[in-house]
């Protein structure tokens, strides 16, 4: 049976009891959710509405009171399932003897990866969290954010088809914020299905195409981002700076439509600033003690396949024929168009500036691109993304951008 | 598999870094040697080596025991007391797995731990003799007594109860029974038991100028060249004036006697020894016939004038070199693993329900009951008597589940030189580890299995 959702409840029922077994509350009630595959599914709610009991009965650590949860086509305690799945929990809890790179190699071989996938997928994504510095410090050292960095590297390191996380943003800083929602952007890219529980609504906003609001177990609001946000009877115009005169001219053509007018600047986010200014405060101070904002995404995450013998060149290839077709709809539009479209705030000026600034932050940190080791790697699903590029999303972004006049994909194919 | 492994791997990362180990290891790093400077014993050389190796070993078996119920509950229980589980078991690793690798790492710990602490000692006992500065004699002595396996072979235990039941038909009949021994079952009961118990004595007493025989089967020394040793203790109806008694004894094949032809030598010995203390008769084991046949005769001197008396258990008893130190000493270490193996299942039990504090305090009750379940089990049987129909059906296959640690102790038979034969570590093994931690680890599958993680029950 081809299942037509990557999570499916069915009347998932959840009541907490009392030690005598008495009914005490009713924690998921009915619920009735479907993600689909290749979408990123926010799940929105104040504090206790039953967002993490859901996941948690969809990850098998909590049986429903009733009613039932398929996740992948079935039941994710099932290994062959849960093989394709990556879960960071509310809190990363991780064993505090081991350091970073332990940490990552423990949950590598629960995947059964083969060492020399699971040296690479490490060190790349212990680059990507930024904590390579620290990666041989005990992980009960951490502050809460690099506990968070690598409970999310955890949650990657079998390259899911299905990334299941838990109010991801908690403890991050911004830069991390920004990061992991331009990861979310790129994983649903490649084909992935991300379902993500928040409060906290901005971060929801920018990466989410659906969500669903829960209030004491239940659904209350359901749809697209865009369809549920959008203000119909406004239009909103941005413009360079221009003068006096044309913006009289311009609010007597809009008063001939009998529409109200407002003429402010736009303020700078928060967001924005921040960035900013540890921007300056990296160029004079050099590396923190703590985790270092990289901006860089896994190459492993994002494109893959450098082939290094014939053999591997002859065997992918093959392989890439056969999968002429992919079977998930794995790339939904060209890296720079969707990006702009999927990740910049609603306001392009900023977004670009935003961006430029991450860029430099990332030119500025990141190491130069490392030799790639043998990355025959990945099985069948990722085949569709193989030839992809293996640039930082980050880097593709401005690249793109700056080349779209003159030519574009150079590193396109290669 | 791969899987297993990883958490067994973690397991003892845990452990070595939660410097869980570190205290035991410092601890016994710091006692053997002074344990071995400092332990005299009865100022022989063998006395020194006994002690050191019955001290040494109980304390590494003890600390390791603890150390293993500590880990183990700790391992597990800590996993949901942090939520790492959580992350764990959301990857591709069923919970069996997950128990499997625990247990595997914890039994790893115990067994490096082991190999190390009984090496350590070994070794020290093995350079005692060069330390010590002991003359030939004692030298000897302890060659002979404790730095080798001697088998031991007791008399088997005379069935009397068709006598019994003959002697007390007779004395219906001649109405030389007291009138109140018919008066219930029990009086009954009793008094065939004083009978039985009198016929036993009279197998083991010889009056002035008779003898007694006993005959052994299945004597295998390692190497007829060597000696073996006839060990035996005297009680006496009538204290003889000066406390000795004269003996003669005839050891070796007796039955070549009855129908002339010597082949193996029988060896005769006149003696005067002390009442109420072990002697040892050393005899060359060449003694020993083809088929393993050994007869012990007694012969009690007239001039003694008192019926001799061996008492039961250890009044006569046969020993020989069965095997060399260094082997029977791994099989006593093997022995302690069992117990490790056993107290590691029953911690993985323990912890896969409850929290860490009683998960820790149910198997150390478990674990210290097993170290005087002989004692247990036969004060319950005794106190039973009027509820057995209850008894036997509720409490003591639950009494029979705990391993009986001080039946089998390792210092038993090192202390003083016995042998631990393969068949009987085995035969441990077998109850120990396929049957009673086999169990137990089911048992903990199976709650496992069904246990919902995320749960809190307040």
């Amino acid at each position: 049976m081809i299942m037509q959702y990557a999570v499916e409840t069915f009347s998932l029922t959840k009541v907490f009891s009392d030690w005598w077994g008495r009914d005490k509350v009713y924690a998921v009630d009915e619920l009735n959710l479907q993600v689909q595959y290749n979408e990123v599914f926010g799940l929105l709610g104040p504090n206790g509405s039953g967002k993490t009991t859901t996941l948690k009965m969809l990850m098998g650590l909590l049986y429903p009171t009733s009613g039932r949860a398929v996740v992948l086509g079935g039941d994710s305690s099932n290994p062959k399932i849960s093989t394709r799945i990556g879960f960071l929990p509310e809190e990363s809890y991780l064993y505090r003897y081991l350091n970073a790179r332990e940490t990552l190699d423990f949950y590598g071989r629960l995947f059964g990866l083969p060492p020399k996938v699971r040296k690479m997928r490490i060190e790349a994504l212990l680059n990507m969290v930024g904590l390579k510095a620290v990666a041989n410090r005990p992980v009960g050292t951490y502050s809460k954010g690099m506990a968070r960095r690598i409970g999310l590297a955890q949650a990657l390191i079998n390259d899911p088809d299905l990334l299941i996380l838990d109010e991801p943003t908690t403890g991050l800083d911004p830069i991390g914020t920004r990061q992991i929602k331009d990861l979310i952007g790129q994983l649903a890219k490649r084909g992935k299905t991300v379902l993500l529980c928040s409060h906290l609504l901005a971060d929801v906003e920018d990466v989410c195409d659906r969500i669903a609001i829960l209030y004491s177990g239940k659904i209350q609001a359901k749809g697209k981002v865009r369809e549920l946000l959008q203000q119909t009877h406004k239009t909103q115009i941005t413009t360079g700076s221009i003068s006096e005169t044309t913006v009289e001219k311009i609010k007597q053509l809009v008063a001939t439509e009998q529409a109200d007018c407002v003429v402010t600047s736009p303020m700078d986010k928060l967001e924005t600033f921040f960035i900013n200014t540890v921007v300056a405060a990296q160029q004079q101070a050099g590396a923190a003690a703590g985790a270092v904002s990289t901006g860089r995404i896994s190459d492993f995450l994002t494109a893959e396949h450098i082939e290094e013998s014939i053999l591997d060149k002859l065997v992918s290839a093959t392989q890439t024929a056969d999968k002429s077709k992919p079977v998930t709809p794995a790339t939904r539009s060209q890296p720079a168009a969707t990006e702009t479209e999927k990740v910049a705030p609603p306001d392009s000026s900023q977004g670009e500036a935003d961006e430029k600034l991450l860029e430099k932050l990332t030119k500025q940190q990141a190491e130069p691109p490392q030799p790639k080791p043998v990355t025959k790697t990945e099985s069948a699903e990722s085949e569709a993304d193989s030839h992809q590029d293996h640039k930082t999303i980050l880097d593709q972004l401005t690249e793109a951008r700056d080349e779209d006049q003159k030519q574009t994909g150079n590193h396109q194919g290669d | 598999m791969r899987s297993i492994w990883a958490v067994a791997v973690n397991t003892i990362k845990q452990a070595v870094r939660m410097k869980i180990a570190a205290v035991f290891i410092i601890l016994l790093l710091v006692l053997l040697p002074v344990m071995g400077l400092t332990m005299t014993g009865d100022g022989t050389l063998k006395g020194r080596a006994q002690t050191f190796v019955s001290y040494g070993l109980s304390l590494s078996s003890l600390l390791l025991c603890l150390l293993t119920i500590a880990v183990a509950t700790y391992t597990i229980t800590s996993d949901f007391e942090h939520k790492q589980v959580y992350t764990v078991l959301t990857k591709p690793i069923r919970r069996f797995q997950l128990l499997l690798g625990k247990l595997l790492g914890v039994i790893l710990l115990s067994s490096a731990l082991l190999v190390l602490f009984s090496a350590a000692i070994y070794a020290i006992t093995i350079y005692m003799p060069h330390l010590s500065g002991a003359g030939e004699d004692e030298l000897l002595q302890a060659q002979n007594e404790f730095y080798t396996a001697r088998a031991g072979l007791t008399p088997a235990e005379v069935d009397v109860t068709a006598e019994v039941e003959q002697v007390f038909e007779k004395r219906l009949k001649t109405g030389q029974l007291p009138p109140e021994v018919l008066t219930s079952q029990n009086t009954r009961r009793n008094y065939k038991a004083a009978v039985a118990e009198r016929l036993k004595l009279a197998k083991r007493a010889a009056a002035p100028s008779r003898e007694l025989v006993w005959e052994f089967d299945n004597v295998r020394p390692l190497d007829p060249n060597q000696s073996l040793f006839v060990r035996f203790k005297y009680d006496v109806s009538v204290n003889p004036p000066d406390l000795q008694i004269y003996s003669k004894w005839l050891i070796g094949d007796v039955r070549q006697l009855r129908y002339g032809m010597v082949e193996t030598p029988v060896y005769d010995f006149s003696r005067k020894d002390l009442i109420r203390t072990f002697h040892e008769i050393e005899v060359p084991a060449d003694a020993v016939a083809e088929d393993g046949y050994l007869a012990v005769v007694f012969f009690n001197v007239p001039l003694n004038n008192t019926t001799v008396i061996f008492p039961p258990k250890d009044g006569l008893e046969v020993l020989y070199k069965a095997d060399v130190f260094g082997a029977n000493y791994i099989r006593a270490v093997l022995l302690i693993l069992l117990r490790l193996v056993f107290l590691a299942a029953l911690g993985i039990l323990a912890a896969s329900f409850l929290s860490f504090p009683v998960a820790l305090l149910l198997c150390l009750a478990v674990f210290f009951t097993a170290n005087i379940s002989g004692f247990i089990l036969e004060s319950f049987d005794f106190l039973s008597e009027n509820v057995s129909g209850v008894y036997s059906y509720t409490l003591k296959p639950v009494i029979h589940l705990l391993p009986q640690f001080d039946k089998i102790s390792p210092t038993k038979f090192l202390v003083p030189a016995r042998l631990l034969s393969w068949s009987l570590l085995a035969e441990a093994a077998a109850l120990m580890i396929c049957v009673k931690a086999l169990i137990l680890l089911l048992a903990a599958l199976l709650i496992f299995r069904y246990r919902e993680i995320a749960k809190t029950i307040i």
